[in-house]
């Protein structure tokens, strides 16, 4: 690992350039030395730790850095023989501390001498930056850093599309692949992949692993060699002579390539494991190299690939025999150098259109292969999302900078005489701003300092939110580029928030301000920079809270909406018959039936059946199916998700029958073609009579569409998300597609967990040499499903509580101030004989006024914006009217609230009392 | 470009920072990263001693003659480092500090703030 590799190096090089030159060029090397020597003693004592370091060293940096410089400065000046003017230094001139620090030292006592101020500015800046802080260090790991593969921004991905089916991420088939890798001269080289589930055996226990089969040049495509051993090499995927399988006579071995993760824990991290046979899937393999730790597979969702490979294997195909229609490959290319997208894509495209000529089911389809970059695709359902939150959060800095803008101005205005003060004795008002300036400063930093340790515990909570669909999201962390974000955002802050109040308050007319009364005649100006600052801040308070809306809509309809299954009291996991010791069909579907027959004779459990794939598991089975008519016209076939199933698999799902029959176990047949079709496809294909009787073409595992027979129609199951309806469904029995292995579903009368270890041993009995694996509740895989709208709305919603509650604290202090301000003249009413309830209506108008203001902005607002949310929202408008009624509604509410307090204040002066004060 | 006259009181009083520096320079030539260590491991110290502040600091006695850089790094020791060592100056400047420290000390024991006087 070279130097400039190490963590730390680059952050503390970033702040070395804070110092001046010659004292970067003197010390810079051992400064960052003895950074390094310092963070590895605080790495030591635990994340935190480091982190409380990093962020003191940069604060070290930032003080003797400008320090630094400033001495510089001064030593050039005093070369040049110009004399150190300076309008506010005192007695103590010559040399001594620069007025820098003199003014920074001022603020410091200053901002002391009102600890309640500073603190709830410090906390207010620190809620703001903290959100950022969180918030950027996610978008940077998801969004922004590039990919661990060698020159990332090379990596594309081909996906099929139908264009007239809707298909847009089909896989590919080993004939179409040979072809573009052969001839599209764009790509530096094309590998592919797939992923499967597979038994390893042999040493210890049988467990399920995660088998990826790439092509032997993947590794070298991704730019990665193993950290030991080889990578695989063209022969290592030679095809099997007489599609012979793993294991039997005359096959030849699988070859195989260990995760770091799976060498560490099955075989202690041995380096003598190359070499080695191993069992995978039944077939004996052998282990050539181990990957590197921290090697992943990063791939969309929407190829369906597992992407936490426990394994490599080199697929053995035969490009040149196998069948065109058998599409499994989700292939990985590298532009050569000097080559772009487009280019390839224009390759692709007259390849594409070579290959559907010759085939007229593409033709008709519509078949097209779409090239995209590998990091935006694996962002793209997600930067929607983060971008959305990263729009919140920078809202909620700005409403809190405009709280502590307002803050600074009300305190401005009682300063008037200190800063008049000021003036007079010869200070410059360029001077008072930069005084004042400073003062914001150091809040912002004190709120820098807040909203790291915010972030912090922040990104933990945000974990704990489990939103696995982040890609890299275990990354996640506040490093030195997070921490110079949040030095760059206080800055900012800083800026926003400091200098209307800067500029307003130096604005200070001498006389009138030294005169007792100075206060009484705040310039009109300043009250409508703080009523313009209070207007912004409720409209973008609105603006959230609407998002927020949104977000509970969305979350209410998930929860609402039917997935056409009932998940409570469902248990699932694997177990399946390998292929190398099951080679046979009908060994397969013996093991499945009579492994069906031992669960159900578990006491307590009350119906077993399987399912591939089951619904919301992120596995896919697709193709074709249509009528007669699809026989002379290929364009009449559609596009359905197929599913094998056991019987009583409805029974047991709780899926409801809405015609016809189930699958008997007589159904479950290879020989059989019935089928049971859901609701969607019944619609479909009939849509003014029952199905039940009718037949129609499917094409699931036979090379030409053949017909089966629709015996019965089920409720649609959502399976593919919670918020999309989803294709419609063909159900096929197990055995029809050859029991290839599926998941297990079961229910018991009571928990469904406590059968595990039973399940377990029936499984044991039945073949030692199976895992059972992938235990879940179907519960939890509903629970992911609703994992990104359940984390998009907690974030949402607890930004948009901050904005309110911030919001409202503006409203409210800037009423009370005014309400101090105006007490003599409420007092001079009512001692006209203004009613108290009139003083009421007075305030609160005014406030309410100033609410109303910013309701309307931000629901002007709030209509583009929201656009930014839609692909989030599941059954809801962006712009949905109940939504913005009602949050409008919340607003006022609020406001009425916050206008309460003052109102009252203003409405029980005693009008005596006023006038004196006066 | 000098910034002092001989008499030490001239620079004083000096930064903890600057006396500390001085302090660990007494037991002998060292470079940043050992006297940093010394500072920070002082019974009582208990302040953590950043990189900027370390290097300014020396930077400034440098500049004030109170200490100097070693032309060549001493036998056996690492080659990239600076070490410094102090001056007759900077020993006449650390002990009218040390002379000074001593009198309000005295002065806060006279005051009873440390016990007995």
């Amino acid at each position: 690992m070279s130097g400039s590799d190490r963590p730390g190096v680059r952050w503390y090089r970033a702040l070395l350039r804070l110092y001046p030159r010659s004292f970067r060029e003197r010390h810079g090397e051992e400064m960052l030395r003895l950074f390094l020597e310092k963070a590895e003693d605080a790495g030591r004592r635990g994340p935190s730790a480091r982190a409380v370091h990093a962020g003191t060293a940069a604060l070290d940096a930032m003080r003797n850095g400008v320090g630094a410089r400033i001495e510089v400065w001064r030593r050039r000046r005093r070369l040049a023989g110009t004399p150190m003017g300076n309008s506010l230094r005192g007695s103590e001139g010559g040399r001594g501390m620069d007025s820098f620090w003199k003014d920074v030292r001022y603020a410091g006592r200053t901002l002391m001498r009102s600890p309640g101020f500073a603190l709830v500015a410090t906390l207010t800046i620190g809620l703001g930056i903290g959100a950022n802080t969180a918030i950027f260090s996610v978008v940077r790991t998801v969004l922004l850093q590039p990919l661990p593969y060698e020159q990332p921004g090379e990596l594309v991905l081909l996906w099929g599309e139908m264009r007239n089916r809707s298909v847009t991420h089909f896989p590919m088939s080993p004939p179409d692949f040979a072809k573009y890798r052969e001839r599209a001269e764009a790509f530096d080289d094309l590998a592919a992949v797939f992923t499967f589930n597979a038994s390893l055996t042999g040493e210890g226990d049988p467990v399920q692993v995660t088998a990826a089969s790439v092509t032997p040049n993947f590794f070298d495509v991704m730019g990665l060699t193993p950290a030991l051993g080889r990578g695989f090499v063209e022969e290592d995927g030679f095809p099997q002579p007489a599609n012979l399988q793993p294991g039997q006579p005359g096959a030849l071995p699988g070859i195989v390539v260990l995760s770091n993760a799976l060498w560490q824990q099955r075989y202690g991290a041995d380096p003598g494991v190359i070499g080695r046979t191993i069992q995978v899937g039944g077939g004996p393999s052998e282990i050539v190299g181990v990957m590197p730790p921290g090697f992943e597979l990063l791939m969309p969702p929407t190829a369906g690939l597992q992407t936490d490979a426990d394994l490599w294997i080199a697929a053995r195909i035969d490009y040149v025999n196998a069948p065109e229609n058998n599409v499994f490959l989700r292939p990985v290319g590298r532009l050569r150098d000097g080559a772009t997208a487009e280019q390839l894509q224009q390759q692709i495209d007259r390849i594409a259109s070579e290959i559907a000529a010759n085939n007229q089911i593409k033709t008709t389809a519509g078949y097209a292969i779409r090239v995209e970059s590998l990091h935006e695709d694996l962002t793209a359902h997600v930067r929607p999302t983060l971008l959305a939150l990263f729009g919140a959060v920078v809202f909620v800095l700005l409403i809190a900078c405009a709280n502590v803008s307002n803050l600074l101005l009300v305190r401005a205005s009682g300063r008037d005489r200190e800063l008049a003060v000021r003036a007079a004795m010869g200070g410059s008002r360029s001077r008072l701003v930069r005084q004042m300036l400073i003062e914001s400063g150091m809040l912002a930093a004190a709120g820098a300092v807040v909203g790291v340790l915010l972030a912090a515990a922040g990104i933990r909570l945000l974990l704990a939110l489990q939103p696995d669909d982040l890609p890299r999201i275990a990354d996640v962390g506040i490093d030195g580029i997070v921490l110079l974000f949040t030095v760059a955002a206080a800055a900012l802050a800083a800026f926003v928030f400091g200098t209307l109040p800067a500029l307003q308050g130096s604005r200070v007319d001498l006389a009138d301000a030294l005169k007792e009364r100075g206060s009484a005649g705040a310039s009109s100006a300043r009250r409508l920079a703080r009523n313009a600052v209070v207007v912004a801040e409720v409209a973008m308070s609105l603006v959230l809270l609407i998002g927020a809306g949104l977000m509970v809509r969305s979350f209410a309809e998930l929860t609402r909406v039917s997935p056409g299954f009932e998940a409570d009291g469902v248990l699932t996991f694997t177990a399946a018959p390998p292929f190398g010791s099951y080679p046979q069909a009908v060994d397969r579907a013996n093991f499945m039936s009579e492994l069906r027959g031992r669960l159900e004779a578990i006491p307590g459990v009350e119906a077993v059946s399987t399912g591939f794939p089951l619904p919301l598991t992120g596995q896919f089975f697709n193709g074709r199916y249509g009528t007669e008519e699809a026989l002379t016209d290929p364009e009449a076939f559609g596009q359905a998700a197929y599913r094998a199933v056991s019987p009583r698999y409805f029974e047991t799902m709780g899926t409801r029958l809405l015609a016809g029959r189930t699958f008997s176990e007589a159904d479950n047949a290879d020989s059989t073609a019935v089928v049971v079709v859901d609701e969607k496809l019944a619609e479909i294909l009939w849509p003014d009579e029952s199905a039940v009787g009718k037949r129609f073409l499917i094409r699931a595992v036979t090379q030409e569409p053949e017909w089966v027979e629709v015996i019965g129609v089920v409720e649609h199951q959502r399976a593919e998300d919670l918020g999309a309806d989803g294709d419609e469904t063909v159900y096929l029995t197990d055995r029809y597609v050859g029991s290839f292995g599926a998941t297990w579903v079961v229910t018991a009368g009571g928990e469904p967990g406590a059968l595990v270890g039973a399940i377990r041993e029936e499984v044991t009995a039945l073949d030692p040499e199976i895992p059972v694996a992938d235990v879940e509740l179907m519960q939890s895989y509903v629970d992911r499903a609703m994992g990104p709208t359940r984390f998009a709305l907690t974030l949402i919603g607890v930004f948009g509580a901050i904005a309110l509650v911030l919001a409202s604290i503006g409203l409210y202090g800037v009423l009370s101030y005014v309400v101090r301000q105006r007490t003599a003249e409420i007092g001079v009413r009512m001692a006209f004989g203004a009613e108290s309830g009139s003083i009421l209506r007075l305030v609160v108008g005014q406030g309410l006024g100033l609410a109303g203001a910013g309701i309307l902005v931000g629901l002007l607002a709030a209509v583009p914006l929201t656009g930014f949310l839609e692909s989030m929202l599941v059954g809801v408008a962006p712009t949905d009217p109940l939504t913005f009624v009602s949050i409008s509604l919340v607003f006022v509410a609020v406001a009425c609230l916050a206008c309460w307090v003052p109102a009252r204040r203003a409405a029980h002066v005693d009008p005596v009392t006023a006038l004196r004060e006066e | 470009m000098t910034l002092h006259d001989n008499d030490p009181a001239e620079l004083l009083p000096l930064t903890p920072v600057a006396f500390d520096i001085l302090l660990a320079l007494l037991e002998g030539e060292a470079h940043g990263y050992a006297i940093m260590r010394a500072v920070e491991d002082r019974a009582g110290s208990g302040t953590s001693l950043h990189a900027g502040t370390l290097y300014r600091a020396l930077a400034r006695l440098v500049e004030t003659e109170l200490i100097e850089e070693l032309e060549e790094p001493p036998e056996g020791a690492d080659e990239r480092r600076r070490y410094y060592r102090i001056t007759g100056l900077g020993r006449r400047v650390a002990a009218a500090e040390a002379r000074r420290l001593d009198a309000q000390l005295g002065m806060a024991r006279a005051h009873g703030l440390l016990g007995s006087a």
